[in-house]
């Protein structure tokens, strides 16, 4: 979504900002932008501190890189020839979160497996870099390999153990902003910034449009922090700050099945298609590197798909046959240091005070990875804490991350055994690919407007596992619509709009991998929505 | 070993979907012994509505009420259109034909002539369809016409299906709209489409529900029902429960499992089993060859082998839900002869990334292409083989989905290519 408008040249030509009075103004001490890991990191790690905050987003959590990735925890290992140092915080974050976010995480280990023709240098000078950055590695016989991993290539030569682990980024946010929120913070999705008003150097308001109802608000803040991923530059523009940034997009393969137990990597340097990463019942292929001008509106290709699945496959045979159930993008925020290969700029993260640039309660903290998120969120506070005068240490190194019954549902796909069986006979089942029933719907509903959102069937389904099973919505769409008309939770006719947006969101990572049984799962959605529903006609 | 059975006929129908139910139907009542493989119980996908056209051009998404008139530029604008190659007036032919089977198996459709009707689906959506069942009629009235005071009845645990999404949807259209939601008792959470249409066959829980309905009548002209209302006797259903409350009612179709589509399976098979059609149901064709001016297959199902001698064969195998169709990464095949199929010419190019982009996706135009009886043909544009036809889904050029036109397609290409080698045996042409 591109902004829909950039009201600096008002803020900042109009000295005379008179109608104050007029307006609705929510003060808070910090405004955070950005509702990605690292926003509603921050906003936990400063609630932790004692400040009070405020985050907002222009989509819904995790709308951006932190929602487009693998869901891996790396070892470190992936970098220690192309950034050393990131690989090092890599390596350190792993076991903080691994103690503090535990319930998010599963403990998977991971491989570093290389095959025939694959290069003999980088595959030798592996262990001596991974133990340079005190990295635990540990070379595993092939053989051996092959019989903890039975769905690798026949033809690997190499194999190394790490620590890497799987992360559920959905719930590492939902748990994240809950935490925030039980300590007095808010959240306000569909919010996006319009402008700032700055005065002596200092942001004084910010202008915030809802994007649902499209009624302008304005937060008083303390402090500003920028957490804005892949959308840094245009955020800073509109406080007069130039942050030249370029966007990397990655893809991403989401196969039906979990098809190994470790997180599997390809032991050369890092490039398309090369790690492997099992989440709950499904394993995540990818990425791609590719160039993108804007970080709104990306989609997987079918070219990317291709590459990856060819790549894929060198590791991991049966990939090549396998069923996927969807596809997804993300853009990797990079400050722009004029390099070409976007996977050598430093995947470190970059954290900006703006006072040098004449804006003195305004931070920006970008690039990175989720890895290491919290470290991010830790950096970028402790900033804003010396802003405040406040003297505390970060405390989420050693408090542990609450789990919420709402975070739950996020989980990709828990057996149905476990916990996500109806508890009740009088509680349907309206998702039946994720199993995933009315009440926990409910739950959902209910945590969306506790944080003043409004519950449709995508945001639905962003905090579960609704619509992201073999049949990709074609079904629990309208379960889940009658759901939200039978409860009142709408009561006007637009509830045909959410379903089109809905099926249209999950298509974008269909489109590229239809064929053999998804192909059929396909036609049957658009013989339903399309052939009896019309849903294509405009005049509904 | 399984058993391996011998079987002679004039035609075979590979297909149990609609196109293959109305071929059978068609070739039957000509006189023609007749076989048929395939698996029926896809047609609980089919919504029971039968479209002609509602929709061209799709750019623009017109909606049509005359179908004619949209009929007329997509021939003139798509020659290769299947409809291309039949005219109007066949078309009408062919429904004509199928609703007067269908009528002698108890299944009550209705058309007026040359319009379409606005069928109010569960979305709350309507759609513009040529031939509907008579348990749906009342319902086209919301659209056209006064203004309707309309209650809409849903059933708790019919998860799909809810009466105030409708009503909802729908308020600029008709001036009231009224809900109410039915429990039935040692109902848990799940009620099944199946299931609640055996109840609306025994009249106890007519009676149930007409005392529920009763309440709203002084301020009802019309009932609306999820289109569940009995398996094999809905009219007669609907009937019984309009003399209970005095108020006319309607049906209202929604996503599968469609009782709809299993009324027609149930009227077809009923049918087509008195015409003496052989049905193999749930076979697979396993081998073919073609030698002495006949065919000879090889049909498996599960306990049985079948091999098959015949003079024809219509392929009314489907899409890709029906298997005619396959669907690899690199290309399309077509399952049975593997004959070509049109289609893009690279993978990227099959779909748009607006899953409700109004022109459709490339891959919906994708198929076989034929001659102007339906037989598939080569690179060379000349039959692949004289009595070998191709109908329905199949057929390339027809983005039915968008078109609505569907029903259409199959029932005329299927009616067409049977009356086709009907006329060419019975010249005796092929018997040389």
């Amino acid at each position: 979504m591109l902004f829909a408008f950039s009201n600096i040249d008002f803020f900042l030509t109009r000295q005379k900002f008179r109608p104050w009075l007029m307006k609705k103004i929510i003060e808070t001490q910090v405004l955070i932008i950005g509702g990605g890991v690292t926003g509603t990191g921050i906003a936990r790690d400063l609630s932790l501190r004692g400040l009070n905050v405020i985050l907002i987003e222009k989509q819904d959590l995790n709308a951006g890189a932190s929602g487009g990735n693998h869901g891996l925890l790396h070892s470190g290992a992936r970098y220690i020839c192309s950034d050393p140092e990131a690989a090092v915080e890599c390596s350190n974050e792993l076991n903080i979160i691994k103690k503090t976010a535990g319930h998010c995480v599963e403990e998977t280990g991971g491989f570093f497996v290389a095959v025939s023709g694959d290069d003999e240098k980088y595959i030798a000078d592996f262990p001596g870099k991974c133990s340079t950055a005190s990295i635990p590695f540990k070379k595993i016989d092939v053989a051996d390999a092959r019989q903890m991993e039975p769905s690798l290539a026949d033809d690997m030569i190499a194999v190394y153990e790490v620590n890497d682990a799987s992360i559920n980024p959905f719930k590492l946010s939902i748990e994240n902003v809950n935490d925030a929120i039980s300590m007095g913070g808010q959240y306000f999705s569909y919010c996006m910034l319009q402008g700032f008003e700055i005065i002596n150097k200092k942001i004084c308001l910010a202008k915030i449009q809802n994007m649902i109802s499209n009624e302008i608000f304005y937060i008083k803040a303390d402090t500003y922090v920028n957490a804005s991923g892949a959308w840094a530059g245009r955020i800073a523009s509109l406080a007069g700050i130039p942050i030249s940034m370029v966007f990397s997009k990655g893809t991403l393969l989401v196969t039906s099945k979990r098809i190994i137990k470790r997180v599997i990597n390809r032991l050369r340097k890092p490039t398309d298609g090369d790690i492997l990463v099992p989440g709950g019942v499904v394993s995540i292929l990818g990425t791609t590197s590719v160039r993108v001008a804007s970080p709104d509106n990306i989609f997987p290709t079918v070219d990317e798909v291709d590459r990856i699945i060819s790549e894929g496959e060198r590791m991991v045979p049966s990939l090549k046959t396998c069923r996927y159930v969807r596809a997804y993008s993300g853009v990797r925020p990079l400050v722009s240091e004029g390099n070409n290969d976007d996977r050598d700029v430093s995947r470190g993260f970059t954290l900006i005070n703006h006072e040098k640039d004449g804006v003195d309660n305004f931070v920006t903290i970008t690039g990175g990875k989720l890895s290491t998120y919290r470290l991010m969120a830790e950096k970028t506070s402790d900033i804003i804490c010396r802003m405040h005068g406040i003297v505390s240490e970060c405390r989420t190194k050693t408090i542990a991350l609450p789990s919420t019954e709402s975070g739950e549902w996020s989980e990709p796909g828990v057996h149905i055994s476990e916990s996500f069986a109806p508890k009740t006979r009088h509680d349907p089942v309206l998702c039946e690919c994720e199993m995933v029933p009315a009440s926990a719907v409910d739950t959902i509903i209910n945590s969306i407007k506790n944080n003043k959102g409004n519950p449709d069937l995508i945001s639905i389904a962003l905090r579960s596992r609704v619509g992201k099973g073999p049949c990709q919505g074609s079904f629990c769409s309208i379960r889940i619509l009658s759901h939200l008309y039978n409860t009142h939770e709408l009561t006007h006719g637009a509830g045909i709009n959410d379903l089109r947006k809905f099926l249209n969101e999950r298509w974008k990572g269909e489109q590229s991998l239809l064929w053999d049984q998804a192909i059929v799962q396909s036609s049957l959605k658009e013989m339903i929505h399309c052939g009896l529903f019309g849903l294509e006609l405009e005049t509904h | 070993m399984k058993d391996k059975q011998a079987i002679n006929c004039d035609l075979l129908i590979i297909g149990a979907g609609f196109a293959g139910m109305v071929a059978a139907a068609r070739a039957s009542s000509l006189g023609l012994k007749t076989v048929q493989v395939g698996n029926s119980s896809n047609l609980f996908l089919v919504s029971g509505l039968f479209d002609l056209l509602g929709v061209y051009p799709m750019a623009s998404g017109h909606i049509l009420h005359d179908p004619r008139t949209g009929f007329e530029t997509l021939t003139a604008d798509c020659p290769h259109h299947p409809y291309s190659k039949t005219g109007y007036k066949k078309v009408l032919e062919s429904f004509d034909f199928l609703k007067n089977f269908l009528a002698s198996a108890g299944l009550d459709y209705q058309s007026k002539n040359n319009e379409n009707y606005f069928v109010l689906t569960a979305a709350g959506t309507f759609k513009p369809s040529f031939m509907v069942p008579k348990t749906f009629l009342k319902g086209c009235s919301i659209k056209q016409g006064h203004p309707k005071r309309v209650l809409f009845v849903d059933f708790k645990g019919l998860r799909e299906f809810s009466a105030k999404q409708i009503a909802n949807v729908i308020q600029d259209t008709c001036s009231i709209a009224s809900t109410l939601t039915i429990e039935i008792p040692d109902v848990s959470s799940t009620l099944h489409p199946t299931r609640l249409a055996n109840l609306f066959e025994d009249i106890q829980f007519l009676n149930f529900l007409s005392k529920k309905i009763m309440p709203f009548s002084k301020e009802t002209d019309l009932v609306g029902l999820p289109a569940v209302c009995g398996l094999n006797k809905s009219p007669e259903t609907i009937e019984k429960l309009e003399a209970m409350t005095g108020l006319d009612c309607f049906e209202i179709p929604g996503i599968p499992p469609s009782l709809p589509g299993l009324r027609l399976k149930n009227a077809f098979e009923k049918q087509l089993s008195q015409n003496n059609v052989i049905f193999l149901n749930n076979s697979k064709i396993q081998s073919h060859e073609f030698k002495n001016h006949h065919f000879i297959l090889t049909a498996a199902t599960e306990n049985l082998m079948a091999e098959i001698t015949t003079r024809g064969v219509i392929l009314a195998s489907g899409r890709f839900p029906g298997g005619g169709l396959h669907a690899k990464r690199e290309r399309i095949t077509e399952t049975v002869f593997n004959l070509p199929v049109r289609q893009p010419e690279k993978r990227n190019q099959w779909y748009h990334l607006n899953f409700f982009n109004p022109e459709g996706h490339a891959i919906n135009r994708a198929g076989l292409e034929t001659d102007d009886t339906f037989r598939p043909v080569n690179q060379n544009n000349t039959p692949v083989f004289n009595t070998l036809y191709a109908v329905g889904s199949l057929l390339a050029h027809n983005d039915w989905v968008r078109l609505k036109s569907g029903s259409g397609v199959s029932c005329v290409t299927a009616y067409t290519a049977v009356n086709d080698f009907y006329n060419s045996i019975s010249a005796g042409g092929l018997d040389v």
